[in-house]
């Protein structure tokens, strides 16, 4: 069991993610994606204020652990953990998201936003090129790990597969590939058509170590995060985070189509209602 | 100069050539890797001394891209082996987005170039450099002669941004050029490999030499053609091209690959975007058909862009 003060720390930080979140989703004139944003505010800030050793002052130090997003529609999402955690100005980026010439908008961009270790976007991009760079990391013999954020729906595609076949071949225990597993695609639940079942065993199957966990409790991300297996183990690890798309807001919870969307004033009223009320039966249990 | 010996006129196997210096720079310098595909078989002396920078994925090629893009993110020069319809369009997505999009010091080695590969319309490439010029940040050179490919690998270790080196069969490649220990060829520049005043043959890979024998055949009739080998095709060495419509006022651009959209398609754009128009402009190579089974030679002579089309061609514009 995780300490219980870090424990709330970070749940406070995700509270508080939820509502930046949502207050930009309400701000900005287009479409925002939020439902796979809210299924990995947990996980993000897990890593960004607890597990991944990064320091927002010396953002290109050598021995920095990688985090690469696959899931590049998450940018925003990535973008205001790492605001919390002093990397970016969240005002900036309420006030410039999406527009012209801003580093921030709707996929991860590292070619305008030092910090950021690698574009994404494209869907199933991502465990590849977190493999480069555990090779990298191994033969240069450091001893930092390569940390990567796949949604669940991008793992049906091929290339994924090629990479995770790659990192058991050649033992790369300094990789930890994480899924969001939120058993929603874009439109489509898991199972209505494609169903990535049995999901835990097609990783098992290629050779990588599985952990299973309720991506929504801090406590267990935490204990995940504190007790990976050493780096000089011989199998990547797959920390397979059960979640649910639109996590904490009660009319985006499973629902398809918040995949991606804008909120009105009313909804908006709404959900930061939810986040409130959550956040103050959170509180009175302590 | 290493082990290796370049003799004019003779063949040398441009795939051991690549082998012996890749051997070379990833011993001299600690962030060359090899990477491939299962198809490594000219990497061989890289991995038994490389062992530690050497990848090999399986027949995976987006995976190796994005292998190479990781790598290359932390400052590292991987060179991709491979066969090029395989390395270039499986994998152009993540060429384009994981390495080119963040311009990337990534280097694709491909071998097969036009129709030499013997493997059919499968393995065939002939749309190749149209797309790999079409990506931004993406630099292209189309080789044949064993030491120019050395020069260019040596230079590939400081050129910035990702590159895509063609070569032919490299089995058994002509040395076309007079052999020297100096790099006298670069990324951007072309080469005047014969002068002549009536007409320029542009051509690039193992059609320099088709075009070689063009202009001796048609130096019999007294028609002086000069020859260009433009290896470097993105970026173009327009100096060149434009001092050879200035001297000769015609151009043939012969080459092995879809008419449209390669080497030929650049020299007619940046003919048009300058102004600078030649008397006549002529391109032959591979027209739009699957070209199936048959080797390199036998398909340029049944579709129309060897050495003898190349003097009919020439012909019919001095007529």
């Amino acid at each position: 069991m995780a300490d219980q003060q870090e424990v709330r720390r970070l749940l406070e930080l995700a509270s508080e993610m939820r509502k930046k979140l949502l207050y930009l989703c309400g701000h900005y004139d287009g479409p925002i994606h939020i439902g796979g944003d809210l299924s990995m505010t947990e996980l993000l800030i897990g890593l960004f204020h607890h597990g991944l050793n990064i320091d927002p002052k010396n953002i290109m130090m050598p021995t920095r652990d990688r985090f690469i997003l696959s899931k590049g529609h998450g940018a925003v999402g990535m973008y205001i953990a790492m605001a919390l955690r002093g990397f970016f100005d969240y005002e900036e980026i309420v006030r410039t998201y999406g527009q012209l010439d801003s580093a921030f908008g709707m996929h991860t961009c590292k070619v305008q936003l030092p910090g950021v270790e690698c574009s994404s976007g494209s869907l199933g991009q991502g465990l590849a090129i977190a493999v480069g760079m555990a090779f990298s990391a191994r033969q240069k013999g450091l001893n930092h790990r390569v940390f990567c954020l796949m949604g669940d729906g991008e793992t049906c595609e091929g290339e994924i597969w090629e990479a995770a076949n790659t990192a058991s071949s050649y033992g790369l225990g300094n990789l930890i590939g994480i899924v969001d597993r939120n058993k929603q695609f874009m439109w489509t639940h898991d199972g209505e058509n494609m169903t990535l079942e049995p999901y835990g065993d097609r990783w098992k199957s290629f050779g990588w170590k599985v952990l299973e966990i309720d991506g929504h409790n801090l406590d267990e991300i935490i204990d995940t995060l504190d007790n990976l297996p050493p780096i000089s183990n011989d199998k990547p690890t797959m920390i397979l985070a059960h979640t649910i798309k639109g996590k904490g807001v009660s009319f985006m919870e499973h629902a398809i189509s918040w995949h991606a969307g804008a909120l009105n004033k009313e909804d908006m009223a709404k959900a930061m209602d939810d986040i409130k009320t959550a956040w103050e039966k959170e509180r009175s249990a302590w | 100069m290493g082990t290796l010996t370049f003799t004019l006129n003779a063949f040398l196997s441009v795939r051991s050539v690549v082998g012996d210096t890749l051997h070379e720079l990833g011993m001299k310098h600690d962030n060359v890797w090899g990477l491939t595909a299962d198809t490594g078989g000219s990497l061989k002396a890289f991995k038994q001394d490389c062992r530690e920078r050497y990848i090999d994925v399986g027949i995976a090629e987006q995976n190796l891209v994005g292998i190479a893009a990781g790598l290359a993110l932390e400052g590292n020069i991987p060179y991709i082996m491979g066969m090029i319809p395989f390395m270039t369009m499986r994998a152009y997505e993540q060429i384009r987005t994981a390495v080119c999009y963040h311009n990337l010091p990534v280097r694709f080695i491909g071998t097969g170039g036009g129709l030499t590969s013997g493997g059919g319309s499968t393995h065939n490439a002939m749309e190749d450099i149209n797309i790999m010029k079409s990506i931004v940040n993406m630099s292209v050179v189309s080789i044949a002669d064993p030491n120019m490919v050395r020069d260019i690998l040596i230079e590939s270790m400081t050129y910035k941004g990702p590159l895509y080196i063609r070569l032919t069969q490299g089995k058994k490649d002509r040395v076309l050029y007079e052999p020297s220990d100096k790099q006298e060829y670069e990324i951007g520049r072309g080469l005047l490999v014969r002068s002549g005043r009536d007409a320029t043959i542009f051509a690039h890979g193992e059609m320099v030499f088709e075009g070689i024998i063009a202009a001796e055949e048609l130096a019999k009739d007294g028609i002086n053609v000069q020859v260009v080998d433009m290896y470097s095709i993105k970026p173009l060495d327009t100096d060149l091209l434009f001092q050879a419509i200035k001297d000769t006022g015609k151009i043939l651009v012969l080459e092995d690959h879809l008419m449209m959209g390669g080497l030929a398609s650049s020299i007619a754009d940046a003919i048009t975007d300058s102004g600078i128009y030649p008397k006549k402009f002529k391109r032959l190579g591979i027209p739009q058909v699957y070209a199936g089974f048959g080797s390199g030679p036998e398909l340029r002579t049944k579709y129309g862009y060897d050495s003898g089309a190349a003097v009919a061609a020439i012909k019919e514009m001095l007529n």
